[in-house]
């Protein structure tokens, strides 16, 4: 036969795998650097759980699969809930908050032929037991401290909240059927729709205007104020206030400038109660992540607390940098050495690993045929090993120069930092 | 994921900011979306009469024409930031894009039909076999109607002529698009009920709206204010 991924699995090879090591350990930098703590989960956690934990949004997106005994069990389609479940019954008793992160692929069903994957890592931060616009700016701020540790040279980080929309509905006294049917066409994004909702005649002309109105809003505080000006005309202006005050803290920790307010942001997983933030890079079609406040799922595992979080893609992370041109550098190989002796190649070999150098030893024994095999991995220098454990650096003509002692630096050797290749 | 990697990036770009890309509906669509677009004022250069040329490019907009049901993955996967579809191919396709604005133009709506001669046929079917087979270009539309009643079908997808489908012995009942109704009526059908009205909407890529939003937003709020005057004029 010949062997195949299954559709939207895929190998990670290489570049790419070395590339995604650094971005995954600079954004899991900015975790350990706001005090938070890696976490690691299983791959497959209790159907019931997950259902339990999200909710109706978990419907056609879980991986399923059957334990032994006929229960059901799902791949994680995201980190939140598995996050959840750790907090509420191996950490329970103990004082929280609890500050949070992972690097973790995840998996969602996904149909054919609509070229996504279906598994990818995700790196993210929980924020367990903690409310309040300090909580929700924290979350925002390392979103953003995220994206700048990654390197990447232009994005924006949206902020909004569905407590405006929940409020406006819930005082709109209109039935329950309209009400959702309002939050499935902002779900949907579905301004259209709203607008014709909007236009039910029973419904007060204030609600209506804002119906119409908010998912429109963006900015920065104005657009926070002119929201304020709508929900207060609707008796709900104090659903606007922990945006606001949140507002304030992301323009006294300095990340404001990358931040805009979005009413219109609605994210498809529907446990979030408050807070909804998502990360752009222009160019890119799909956000880079997103996450926000779910006061409501812990409750839903005995342990009732608040929480917030955001996971970024770390697969959309490299897409971006790269289109940017900003892709890691990953630091490469630094010789391939060969010689006529083996036992002396191996001691030279390890003497230069031992001084920081990557170092592969050749199949090689021809000076000729080594510097190919360096050519060919990439590598900055070739090494002749004599059989008396000197070492001589070959030119690209395949001709050794004169033989040193390992001590001395290589004549191909990074002299600093810079000597990264791209 | 495929997500518009071959565009270049919009923040190396310097100082004029990269052309807008906007996906435009050939067939039944194109003649309307560009007179919607010159009523609005928004400058169509050779887009009236593009030839072969798939892409026309102007100052501000690089204008992509695709066939109709593609357009919503165009815009989905950003490859186009913003796009005129119908709602008939927006539904069909679900995928994640901002539904901005009605342009009220290519109104067409989705009928349920069968053979004008089928009288209690179908019923008779149904009764006898508890299932019916339905020939459409739209599955998804169809699957969701026909659970809302409660009634269990079989799906044939075609790709067109449609309306043969009773004829020939291949379904049922079809679900199609239908304007006048003229062909259904020439293929000796009749339609038993409305499944839902369509018309073509002004869309947006999620990203592309969050970070173009002047333009975007500036875009679709010109579309919609020229689609009501021309909506109006029409009636």
């Amino acid at each position: 036969m010949r062997p195949k991924t299954p559709r939207g699995f895929r190998d990670v090879l290489l570049t790419e795998a070395a590339e995604r090591r650094v971005v995954a350990q600079r954004i899991g930098d900015v975790f350990e650097a706001w005090g938070y703590g890696f976490v690691e989960t299983p791959v497959v956690e209790e159907y019931a759980t997950l259902e339990a934990g999200a909710g109706s949004s978990l419907e056609g997106t879980a991986f399923r699969l059957f334990d032994v005994d006929g229960s059901l069990l799902a791949l994680r389609p995201e980190m939140t809930v598995p996050i959840a479940r750790v907090v509420a019954s191996r950490l329970a008793g103990q004082p929280g908050p609890y500050r949070l992160c992972y690097v973790a692929d995840v998996f969602r069903e996904k149909e054919s032929l609509r070229g996504e994957a279906r598994q990818f890592a995700q790196a993210g931060v929980e924020f367990v037991g903690a409310a309040g616009p300090s909580a929700d700016a924290e979350v925002v701020a390392i979103l953003v401290e995220a994206l700048e540790g990654a390197g990447l040279p232009s994005f924006t980080v949206g902020v909004g909240t569905v407590a405006v929309l929940r409020a406006l509905l819930a005082g709109s006294g209109r039935d329950a059927a309209w009400q959702s049917s309002v939050m499935r066409a902002a779900h949907e994004r579905n301004l259209v729709e709203i607008d014709r909702l909007a236009g039910d005649a029973a419904l007060d002309p204030a609600v209506a205007d804002a119906l119409r109105a908010v998912p429109r809003l963006r900015g920065g505080a104005e657009a926070i104020e002119r929201c304020r000006a709508y929900a207060a005309g609707c008796g709900c202006a104090g659903a606007v206030d922990a945006l606001a005050d949140m507002w304030l803290l992301l323009e006294a920790a300095g990340v404001a400038e990358c931040v805009r307010v979005d009413f219109g942001i609605l994210r498809s997983f529907d446990y979030y109660t408050g807070l909804i933030v998502e990360a752009y890079a222009p160019g890119l079609g799909l956000p880079l992540g997103g996450g926000g406040r779910y006061d409501g799922v812990l409750a839903a595992f005995g342990a009732p607390a608040p929480a917030a979080g955001f996971a970024l893609s770390v697969e959309r992370m490299q897409i971006a940098l790269a289109q940017q041109g900003a892709a890691p550098r990953v630091r490469g190989l630094d010789a391939v050495v060969g010689g006529d002796d083996p036992a002396a190649t191996f001691t030279a070999a390890r003497a230069l690993r031992l001084a920081g150098r990557r170092v592969r030893v050749a199949s090689a024994t021809d000076p000729a045929a080594i510097r190919a095999e360096a050519d060919a991995a990439g590598a900055r220098g070739a090494e002749l090993v004599t059989s008396d454990g000197l070492i001589a650096p070959i030119d690209a003509d395949g001709t050794p120069g004169a033989a040193r002692a390992v001590a001395e630096p290589l004549a191909s050797a990074p002299g600093t930092e810079g000597g990264e290749r791209s | 994921m495929a997500t518009g990697r071959t565009q270049a990036s919009a923040a190396g770009a310097g100082d004029a900011p990269a052309p807008l890309r906007m996906a435009v509906p050939k067939g039944a669509l194109f003649a309307q979306s560009v007179a919607l677009l010159e009523a609005a004022g928004v400058p169509v250069g050779g887009l009236a009469d593009p030839g072969r040329q798939l892409i026309v490019r102007t100052p501000g907009i690089d204008y992509i024409i695709g066939k109709p049901t593609d357009i919503p993955a165009y815009v989905a996967y950003g490859a186009a930031d913003v796009a005129i579809a119908g709602k008939d191919v927006l539904i069909e396709s679900a995928l994640d894009v901002v539904e901005m604005a009605d342009l009220f133009f290519g109104a067409c709506r989705f009928v349920v039909a069968e053979p004008e001669d089928a009288g209690d046929a179908v019923a008779d079917t149904y009764r006898h076999l508890g299932v019916i087979r339905v020939a459409t270009k739209y599955p998804r539309i169809t699957e969701l109607h026909y659970a809302a009643k409660g009634v269990q079908i079989e799906i044939v997808k075609l790709h067109g002529n449609i309306e043969l489908a009773p004829l020939i012995g291949l379904a049922d009942q079809v679900v199609d698009i239908t304007a006048t109704g003229t062909t259904l009526r020439m293929n000796r059908l009749r339609i038993v009920e409305d499944v839902l009205p369509s018309t073509a909407r002004f869309i947006a890529n999620p990203v592309a709206l969050r970070c173009d939003a002047d333009r975007v937003t500036d875009l679709a709020d010109r579309l919609a204010r020229a689609a009501k005057t021309m909506g109006e004029d029409r009636t």
